[in-house]
């Protein structure tokens, strides 16, 4: 034990744009990667850490000091810096144990697929790190790699459940059969759907509009260059900026959106040949039985009422960071945030008005959970250099997919301390996911029965 | 220069890159000189010039003049070969024109 410590140690002092690439050559050789394609991916996947480390440099060097000022002008203190799910990513990656949520995450897959529990195979490996997000906070708060995997495994088990009962209804929103959604994002359905139950009792509400045409006309905004540009230069004017420092900030908010993706790409590109042998395999082994693929959430993009409700989340988000107490991050990367819209557009079956309503309804757990991810984030961020962060500076993200649930599992055994409050959050989030799943459910033997 | 392909996703850079990167490798595996570029899906139609295919992974509504491809197919393996076909062809078709 006192051995693989020491292993473990010198790999963290290495730094993880350097132990990260290791790793992933050698899980690379184990699938029978060819051994100079293990070495690109791995080299390819330093070039991702040591980029995002050069671009979330740039993005706090830019914002922080705008923050402190705006902290004067206004009296608002938002010290917390939103690095969006790509900085999520990379500081989740970096976790030692990381890749050890490959094969947590394949067995518990194939286990279900054995015992019939579940009909989805989740081919969706890229968002392993979402269960590593979890593990991450859960390792901080109990100290144990074992708790903080078993919470990932339980974790695991709801994504898979929660793509079986949504295949129904994705297939009858998408026109795409076959396939589910397997992200965590849809997590947040749950406790959305009691409230749009109450909504949906307003008649009023149950109107909809053509999202198409708004869309044309706003989508513009959305797009990542002008996006950054608008928040830049809004947070010059509040800093009180002069004219010149408002505009060099916008340019420098748009150059850092419009990078993030670019950048990210390579860790997909580093991770993909593995993820691709994972899933071939999968597909060989279950051939005989009618599965459905679990997908990230994209192929839905085609949905305009999802842009619009996100288009409209970005200044409800901005208002209420400014006015929400016990928020403390100041929106940036996550400000486009699909998590709130994805599952939004499921519960209300893409009901536009009801979609705006729960947008705002939901928002408030976003910003706090933000705020309560990122002293783990931080210390993780520092401890394995993933990104080099100044004295006293925090980053996190104003987009955690699935906030409540994903706060629920990682802080529940705060129990132990005395802390009940993320336990209760847990057992209200469960019943929930049971009522929304049984009306999944319902819906789709009722369209079964009438297509009898 | 190599022909270039697009395929789009919400953010530019997980599912569209996974695409990207599998369809390049068949692309490759076939000695085909084309580049599959991941793009943002709310900028794709900036890309849509002078590319010779578009892999889509979300049903469109909307007409494209360049064929469309689906992207869907190389993520569930389901009519991949029949897709990666129609891409091949694409591609010829864009280099006599």
């Amino acid at each position: 034990m006192q051995y693989l410590a020491s292993i473990v140690n010198f790999l963290l002092g290495l730094g993880a744009a350097v132990f990260v690439p290791i790793i992933i050559i050698i899980a690379g050789l184990i699938v029978r990667m060819k051994v100079k394609d293990a070495i690109s991916s791995g080299i390819t996947l330093g070039v991702a850490f040591t980029g995002m480390t050069m671009l979330i440099n740039f993005m706090t060097g830019a914002i922080t000091p705008a923050a402190e000022a705006m902290l004067e002008t206004t009296g608002i203190s938002l010290p917390i810096t939103d690095g969006g799910w790509t900085t999520m990513s990379t500081i989740s990656w970096s976790w030692p144990y990381a890749f050890l949520m490959f094969p947590l995450v394949i067995v518990i897959n194939i286990i279900m697929l054995v015992l019939k529990k579940t009909d989805t195979f989740n081919a969706d490996l890229w968002n392993v790190w979402g269960k590593i997000f979890t593990a991450v906070a859960a390792y901080y708060i109990t100290n144990s790699v074992i708790i903080a995997f078993i919470i990932a495994g339980i974790q695991v088990i709801f994504e898979l459940k929660s793509a079986d009962f949504h295949q129904h209804r994705v297939e009858k929103m998408s026109g795409i059969p076959g396939v589910t959604c397997t992200h965590k994002m849809c997590f947040l359905a749950a406790p959305m759907y009691p409230v749009d139950w109450v909504l949906r009792k307003i008649p009023a509400l149950n109107k909809s509009f053509n999202a198409s045409d708004l869309k044309d006309k706003v989508g513009i905004f959305a797009e990542n260059h002008i996006l950054g540009f608008i928040l830049g230069v809004l947070f010059g004017l509040l800093a009180r900026y002069d004219v010149a420092g408002i505009l060099t900030l916008g340019v420098q908010c748009a150059t850092a959106l419009t990078l993030f993706p670019v950048i990210s790409k390579y860790f997909m590109q580093a991770l993909e040949p593995i993820s691709n042998a994972v899933s071939e395999f999968m597909q060989t082994k279950f051939s005989d039985r009618d599965l459905y693929v679990g997908l990230d959430w994209p192929f839905l993009g085609g949905a305009n009422e999802i842009w619009l409700a996100v288009i409209w989340t970005v200044p409800v988000t901005l208002i209420m960071a400014f006015f929400l107490p016990g928020n403390q991050i100041l929106p940036f990367a996550g400000i486009i945030n699909i998590a709130i819209a994805v599952p939004a557009y499921f519960v209300t079956k893409g009901n536009v008005i009801r979609m705006l309503i729960l947008c705002v309804i939901f928002e408030p757990a976003f910003l706090w959970v933000g705020t309560a991810f990122a002293p783990f984030m931080t210390e993780l961020a520092n401890t394995t250099k993933a990104v080099e962060l100044a004295a006293g500076q925090m980053i996190s993200c104003s987009s955690i997919d699935g906030p409540i649930q994903t706060y629920a599992f990682s802080h529940v055994m705060q129990f132990m301390d005395g802390n009940f409050i993320p336990l209760g959050i847990l057992v209200v989030w469960v019943v929930c996911f049971v009522f929304y799943a049984k009306s999944l459910i319902k819906e789709k033997k009722e369209d079964e029965a009438l297509a009898k | 220069m190599a022909v270039r392909v697009v395929v789009a996703c919400g953010s530019g850079v997980a599912t569209s890159q996974t695409v990207a990167s599998k369809v390049n490798r068949m692309l490759k595996e076939k000695g085909v000189d084309a580049a599959v570029e991941a793009v943002d899906l709310k900028s794709v139609d900036r890309y849509i010039d002078g590319s010779a295919a578009y892999i889509t992974i979300v049903k469109n509504t909307k007409e494209y003049p360049i064929p469309v491809i689906n992207g869907i197919a190389f993520l569930t393996g389901v009519g991949k070969d029949k897709e990666f076909e129609k891409l091949l062809k694409a591609i010829e078709d864009f280099k006599v024109r």
